[in-house]
């Protein structure tokens, strides 16, 4: 387009080039300035390494803390459920009045197995355990009550259900009171939860980072091509045009810093592996540390590129119209 | 195609560069603009590419005034002027080739295109042996040279030099003046900044002289070198082999 003089010919109407061939021409022109934005990192590649490096291990901290986070998730959702209830009896039930209370409890819609652990099997079990049977005998009664195990059905181990049948089973006669066995499970449910909220915290602060890093060093790329900027405005060059490989190096930077991330993960999983599995092993339980699905690792890919170009825009947006030529 | 009329500049800080200056540089026609450093030579070129904007009056370039235009519309205008520095402004990381072709790049050629006009305008200035070559193994003139090629290469209707030969021998400042007449006379409005009145009174073209802000001359560079030695000689010219050059 020529503005000064109305009959010059330019390269679009010099050879009266088609909107589908200028659109295929843009296209080309972006994808040559993406390559060759990918040849300015490699010609320099220490400097570049090393803020791919920082990139990388920048992504890696938040993504490692969340893989924290999903397995410890992964591994409490099987005990989610509230495996049994303990209903205490009031120390004056006779084992009598005991065994027709499990029976009647073992009838309810809600249980699926009830079973009475009297006062005697319970301090014979306590001493088995506590090895303080000389100790024992010096107590002049049993001070332990009758206790009657309910295992919930299926459809009533959720916390929820299971504290409604608790209170129900509490109004029952001879019952003291009842206890659920997931308490520890929901102070580590809460204890998770922070740690959910501490990775958000540490991702987002890390994310402005990348976006800092990135924006810094679009910044010093600028600055040293400040004489290449000017003599490109000379000669007719729009911001757009200098802008792009720009936004490209960018963006190079943030895939390359997510690569970064995802190989060290990897790593890290592999690494940490066997220690787990022998750690499973103490508990004599199977687990498998969970990696990155395939979304996942797309989310941080596409994560890192988008914090690449949000760093290089705003860099961009300040310092390319700050440099004219005088 | 160049016109002033009653353009002053105040640069911030006060100083004022150009006051009240009328001129038309006629569509084809070569001229030079001539006068002391300082007197405000490189501020009517930075005027006429949108470098700087008056602080009053108007620049207008094929009657279009360049105050209207908005910033956007700042690099179509400079893709229609040509521009050669006495400092080359070569990119010096690339080749004789890439530096040509840069106009043409930003433009949109297609690479085909691109070869074939490069490798024309290195043609022309005599260079198209030195294509893959870095600025940095060339001489001066040659890198002027490459300059020239850059500044034509995409066939602007309008060419300005500013000291084009500020660096160059007398022999070199003469092949790249007859480079400028061939250009002109190919129908290139050709507008050339310089010092050198040696050089340019081998050529009879018309001369502008400006001093400290004023255009005090306009006329044939004959005319003008008359009355610049008969008349009001200034202190700061001195005679080198029978043609005054300013220092």
């Amino acid at each position: 387009m020529s503005l000064l003089f109305a009959g010059r010919k330019t390269a679009v109407t010099e050879h009266k080039v088609g909107i589908v061939q200028r659109f295929v021409m843009t296209v080309l022109n972006h994808f040559r300035q993406l390559l060759a934005s990918l040849g300015e990192l490699w010609r320099q590649p220490l400097a570049s390494l090393m803020t791919i490096g920082v990139l990388g291990l920048s992504i890696t901290l938040p993504s490692t803390l969340y893989l924290l986070v999903k397995n410890t998730e992964q591994v409490t959702a099987g005990w989610e459920q509230a495996g049994e209830i303990s209903l205490y009896l009031k120390p004056n039930t006779s084992v009598a009045q005991a065994q027709q209370l499990r029976l009647a409890v073992s009838l309810f819609s809600e249980v699926e197995a009830a079973e009475l652990v009297t006062a005697d099997n319970a301090l014979i079990e306590f001493e088995q355990a506590s090895g303080l049977t000389n100790s024992l005998a010096y107590l002049d009664k049993n001070p332990l009550p009758h206790v009657i195990l309910i295992t919930p059905k299926a459809s009533y181990v959720q916390p929820n259900a299971a504290r409604t049948l608790v209170k129900k089973l509490e109004r029952q006669t001879h019952v003291d009171f009842g206890k659920l066995d997931i308490e520890w499970l929901e102070r580590l449910y809460a204890t998770v939860s922070v740690a959910r909220d501490v990775v958000w915290i540490v991702a987002i602060l890390l994310c402005v980072s990348v976006v800092l890093i990135i924006g810094n060093t679009i910044r010093l790329n600028i600055l040293s091509q400040r004489e290449e900027i000017i003599i490109m405005k000379l000669v007719g060059a729009t911001d757009n045009f200098i802008r792009f490989p720009f936004l490209y190096t960018g963006m190079w930077y943030g895939l390359l810093g997510g690569v970064l991330a995802w190989i060290l993960i990897a790593f890290l999983l592999w690494w940490l592996q066997s220690g787990i599995a022998n750690l499973a092993n103490l508990y004599q339980t199977q687990f498998t540390l969970t990696g990155l699905d395939t979304t996942a690792l797309g989310v941080i890919l596409l994560l890192s590129i988008i914090l690449g170009l949000l760093g290089s825009i705003i860099s961009v947006q300040k310092h390319i119209k700050e440099i004219e030529p005088k | 195609m160049i016109k002033f009329d009653d353009v002053s500049k105040t640069y911030p800080g006060g100083q004022l560069a150009l006051q009240k200056v009328n001129f038309h540089v006629a569509k084809g026609e070569m001229a030079f603009l001539t006068g002391h450093s300082g007197a405000g030579k490189s501020t009517i070129l930075k005027l006429i590419s949108l470098m700087e904007r008056p602080s009053v009056g108007r620049v207008l370039i094929n009657g279009h005034d360049l105050g209207q235009l908005s910033h956007k519309d700042i690099p179509y205008i400079r893709r229609d002027i040509g521009m050669i520095f006495q400092s080359h402004q070569l990119l010096m990381d690339r080749t004789v080739f890439d530096n040509v072709a840069l106009p043409l790049v930003i433009e949109g050629y297609s690479r085909k295109q691109i070869t074939k006009r490069v490798h024309a305008a290195l043609d022309l200035v005599g260079l198209l042996s030195r294509a893959q070559n870095a600025p940095m193994a060339l001489s001066g003139g040659q890198q002027q040279r490459v300059g020239i090629a850059r500044a034509i290469v995409n066939r602007p209707p309008l060419l300005l030099a500013d000291e084009p030969t500020g660096n160059l021998d007398p022999k070199l400042s003469m092949e790249i003046m007859r480079l400028f007449e061939a250009l002109n006379q190919s129908g290139m409005s050709v507008f050339i900044a310089t010092h050198d009145l040696g050089l340019i009174a081998r050529m009879k073209y018309r001369n502008l002289t400006i001093k400290n802000g004023r255009l005090i001359e306009d006329g044939l560079q004959e005319d003008v070198l008359l009355n610049e030695t008969n008349t009001k000689l200034p202190s700061d010219v001195h005679v080198d082999n029978d043609t005054p050059r300013y220092r």
